[in-house]
């Protein structure tokens, strides 16, 4: 197995000096388009994937990898973290997901770090690209997410400001006038329609919630420009409440967490809504989370909701992999787990050319030690954009480092 | 020092050169004294009746490193009765257990399941007396709500044992308590017979964090060691006292001394939370310059980096598969942490996969198969069978409970898992889970599913949580 990897290394890397195309062969492709997997072979040309399927056709500048019998996924993609945003969560200097002055309209985009540990070692375990979102504060809306691509570029590749993301849930007050809120701040992004963002400011409401410029346009865009807005509740009856939201004001609604869901289904399914859902939180952590159970995604999958994945393990967003696996065992169905952590992101958020094997993507693409749903399976190959990334990380170098028997200070071990 | 304590060093001294922590276990039980130690809040644990039941055909993992394929297995009367092939116990209760596996009973050595019991509100928050930076007088097992509905949980993922630790605010954070997962409506009808109490420890950012944000001792790490010193020189003291044959001249009782006496005794196993290398390099240095025994070090991200050192002191180590980046503390993890602490000094470290999480409690046999794959893609050969002694009769050691659990052989107390296949596999369930012999879970029976007083008539429309 060992000498595998390495003859698969060389031949990645001199694939990259020399940017030619690529064919992987012989895996068993999991499209990410909800079709079941079959052997096909895969080719790729510059950033792009340009075949899919059996006997394409390669000239002699083909780089060609085995890749028999493997599993192969689109690159995961998380729909909810702090990648390149945290670093480490109980050091506020190392922290850039929330805002003193912004609700609505706070975007970390600016602050994303493509150095941060957290993006090869996620993308080393399959993550090539995220939603990175700030974190839920007191207010009901918390921000914006951005899009990025985790290539570790220092020309950030992504998408800005894609997504509103904000809670409704328990809280030191009642939860009417946490509803009453998020209903102020969804009329006000409504009137842009008719009043410019200084009118708009000069009202009691926007003075009232302390609203800036950026919060009225970021809200329009949820309220006019049908902008995802990624809303976490639990309690079935807030799932209502979040659904007459969304008809009210025509929203491109996305729930998160939803552990009550299945007394709701029905209005669910019918609203046409997709989720979010971390499937191994079976926990009543709160009284609003009181139907809580591992059937979650077996029961909203029946239903034929659109599920993609969180996970609540800070850091580690490929556990989404470990969560998807643990919904499949409790009845969801394979396909919807491995499109809800690649396919259904790119679709609910728009991310346009990611998500799947198919011509004309970009070729995210990862080639699996085995069932890409096993918690033990790890990456062979990582491509993001056509580009194969080593699996090096803080943590695979702290490794070598630790399994060197050499006798001599750690320090000196590299 | 007295005579007793200068004995007790030299036998740490020799256990740590003897690489087995077992001899240590002996010696513990030896030296323990009728002083200063009382049996107040005794186990009243009974177990469940229970049928003698026959498991035909399965794969066996012992806990113990060993593998029996199409083996047959026999409880009866809360034991073990036999392992072996084609077993003959006519009329008995058979199984069929084609293609199934059996493993003893998880054991989550680090659970606040009880304590920080669900819903996590302010009202159930039981885990730190943070109110000092030594609280050895608390015990866990006094905030213990025997009605979580996280242990039921627990269960389904095959969880028979756990042990229940104060949080880690504190440098001495109180006493840890062992349990049967039976939620009983006492909590001594829970408390595992006979288990020791542990001693919680916290080294490093925590207990800085706590109280020098209130501009009090510890806010540095060498504060935190000034801490534990001064408080093991207090409790040396009280022990040399409480050792006296004339009772008049005992000092008066203190909670607090009784704990970190029975520490000294060696009646009570000291549970670690330290996460860097240096620091716990640093509190196996303090634990002989105070004559007693580390038992584990807990949520020990760096505890790779020591694997020998770990190994040689017969000390095992408990940790997460993955978990990092949360504090700095938290920030070197390999995945393979579990197996180098396992493999070091030619596989005789011992090393546990715990949860501190209800979630991962439930899935500790997920978590064993991530930090093995870690570990043979890092060039180890760790298989199965042995990786499952991680969750079983390693944390059973730790707990000082192995004579009684954690490994299938005859005599033991019959805690099983019947699962549906290969437990190191995300699509296996537990089926069937077993304690001293009487079904406390089946997944085909809803009859044999707790439902916990908290969870009756609260779930809409179902009120089974471990359906």
């Amino acid at each position: 197995m060992k000498r595998f990897t390495i003859n698969i290394f060389l031949i990645l890397f001199a694939a990259n000096v020399l940017s030619e195309t690529i064919l992987l062969k012989g895996g068993l492709v999991h499209q990410g388009n909800g079709e079941v997997a079959k052997t096909k072979d895969i080719l790729i040309a510059d950033n792009r994937i340009v075949g899919v399927g059996k006997n394409l056709i390669i000239d002699g500048n083909t780089r060609v990898i085995e890749v028999n019998g493997l599993h192969v996924t689109p690159g995961l993609i998380s729909p909810m973290s702090n990648l390149g945003i945290v670093e480490i969560n109980s050091l506020d200097v190392t922290r850039d997901d929330e805002s003193n002055i912004l609700n609505a309209g706070f975007s970390i985009f600016n602050a994303f770090n493509p150095n941060s540990t957290g993006i090869p070692w996620n993308r080393s375990n399959g993550v090539t690209s995220a939603i990175s979102t700030p974190s839920p504060s007191s207010f009901p809306i918390f921000g914006l997410g951005s899009y990025f691509v985790l290539d570790g570029s220092l020309e950030v590749k992504g998408l800005k400001d894609i997504a509103m993301y904000g809670r409704l849930g328990p809280s030191d007050g009642s939860r009417a006038e946490t509803l009453a809120i998020l209903e102020s701040l969804l009329e006000a992004g409504s009137m842009l329609k008719n009043l410019t963002v200084d009118e708009i400011l000069e009202m009691t409401l926007a003075e009232k919630l302390e609203l800036q410029t950026e919060d009225i346009i970021a809200l329009g865009k949820v309220v006019n420009d049908y902008m995802p807005f990624v809303l976490e509740t639990n309690r079935a009856v807030d799932i209502l409440q979040a659904i007459s939201m969304k008809e009210k004001y025509s929203l491109n609604l996305v729930l998160a967490s939803v552990e009550e869901a299945p007394m709701v289904l029905d209005q669910l399914k019918n609203s046409n809504t997709p989720v979010i859902i971390d499937p191994m939180d079976n926990i009543p952590n709160s009284f609003d989370e009181l139907g809580s159970n591992l059937n979650l995604g077996k029961i909203l999958d029946e239903a034929g909701i659109p599920i993609m994945f969180s996970t609540q393990r800070s850091h580690n967003y490929h556990l989404m992999r470990q969560g998807s696996g643990n919904a499949v065992a409790y009845g969801m169905s394979y396909e919807t787990a491995i499109e809800g952590m690649t396919n259904t992101v790119a679709r609910t958020f728009q991310l346009n050319n990611r998500g799947s094997i198919e011509s004309g993507k970009f070729a995210d693409i990862i080639v699996w030690d085995g069932d890409p749903l096993e918690p033990s399976s790890f990456p062979k190959i990582v491509m993001i954009e056509g580009k194969l990334h080593d699996l090096a990380s803080r943590s695979s170098k702290l490794t070598e480092r630790y399994t060197n028997t050499e006798d001599k200070p750690s320090s000196y071990k590299h | 020092m007295t005579y007793k304590l200068f004995l007790s060093f030299l036998l740490i001294t020799l256990v740590g050169c003897s690489e087995s922590f077992d001899i240590d276990v002996s010696f513990r039980s030896s030296d323990s004294t009728d002083q200063g130690i009382d049996n107040a809040f005794e186990s009243t644990y009974v177990p469940m009746n229970s049928q003698p039941i026959l498991f035909r055909s399965a794969n066996i993992y012992d806990g113990l490193g060993n593998e029996f394929l199409n083996y047959d297995l026999l409880l009866s009367d809360g034991s073990i009765k036999e392992i072996g092939k084609s077993i003959s116990a006519p009329g008995v209760m058979v199984v069929d257990a084609v293609n199934k596996w059996i493993t003893p009973g998880i054991i989550d050595i680090h659970s606040h399941m009880g304590v920080y019991s669900a819903p996590g509100v302010s009202t159930s928050s039981d885990g730190n007396e943070a109110t000092s930076p030594v609280t050895a007088e608390v015990w866990a097992e006094h905030s213990l709500w025997t009605q979580d509905p996280q242990f039921a949980l627990a269960l389904k993922g095959g969880v028979t044992t756990f042990h229940v630790l104060p949080g880690s605010a504190n440098l001495f954070g109180g006493r840890g308590a062992t349990f049967k997962n039976i939620s009983q409506n006492t909590i001594q009808a829970m408390k595992f017979p006979g288990a020791p109490h542990s001693l919680k420890m916290a080294c490093g950012e925590n207990p800085k964090r706590v109280y020098g944000s209130r501009r009090q001792s510890p806010a540095t790490r060498m504060g935190n060691m000034a801490g534990y010193r001064s408080a093991w020189i207090d409790a040396v003291e009280y022990a040399d006292g409480m050792s006296e044959t004339n009772e008049d001249r005992h000092p008066k009782r203190d909670l607090a001394l009784d704990t970190l006496m029975g520490v000294l005794n060696g009646e009570i196993l000291v549970q670690n939370h330290c996460y860097r290398a240096d620091e716990m390099a640093m509190m196996i240095e303090l634990s002989k310059e105070f004559d007693y025994k580390i038992t584990a070090f807990h949520h020990a991200v760096e505890a790779y980096k020591i694997a020998d050192l770990l190994a040689d002191e017969g000390i095992c180590a408990a940790l997460w598969a993955d978990w990092w980046g949360f504090k700095h503390e938290a920030y070197d993890m390999v995945q393979a942490n579990v197996a180098i602490v396992d493999q070091a000094r030619n596989g005789t470290g011992c090393a546990i996969v715990h949860s501190d999480d209800p979630v991962g409690i439930q899935h500790l046999n997920e978590e064993a198969a991530k930090a093995m794959a870690a570990g043979n893609r890092a060039g180890f050969n760790i298989s199965k069978a042995h990786a499952m002694r991680w969750i079983t009769s390693n944390p059973a050691k730790a707990a000082g409970i192995l004579d009684q659990t954690g490994s299938i052989e005859v005599g033991k107390d019959a805690d099983i898992v019947l699962w549906s296949g290969n437990p190191f596999s995300v699509y296996s369930r537990a089926e069937k889970v077993l304690i001293d012999g009487a079904l406390a879970f089946d997944i085909n029976d809803p009859k044999i599913q707790p439902i916990t007083d908290f969870d009756l008539g609260i779930i809409q429309p179902e009120e089974n949580r471990v359906q």
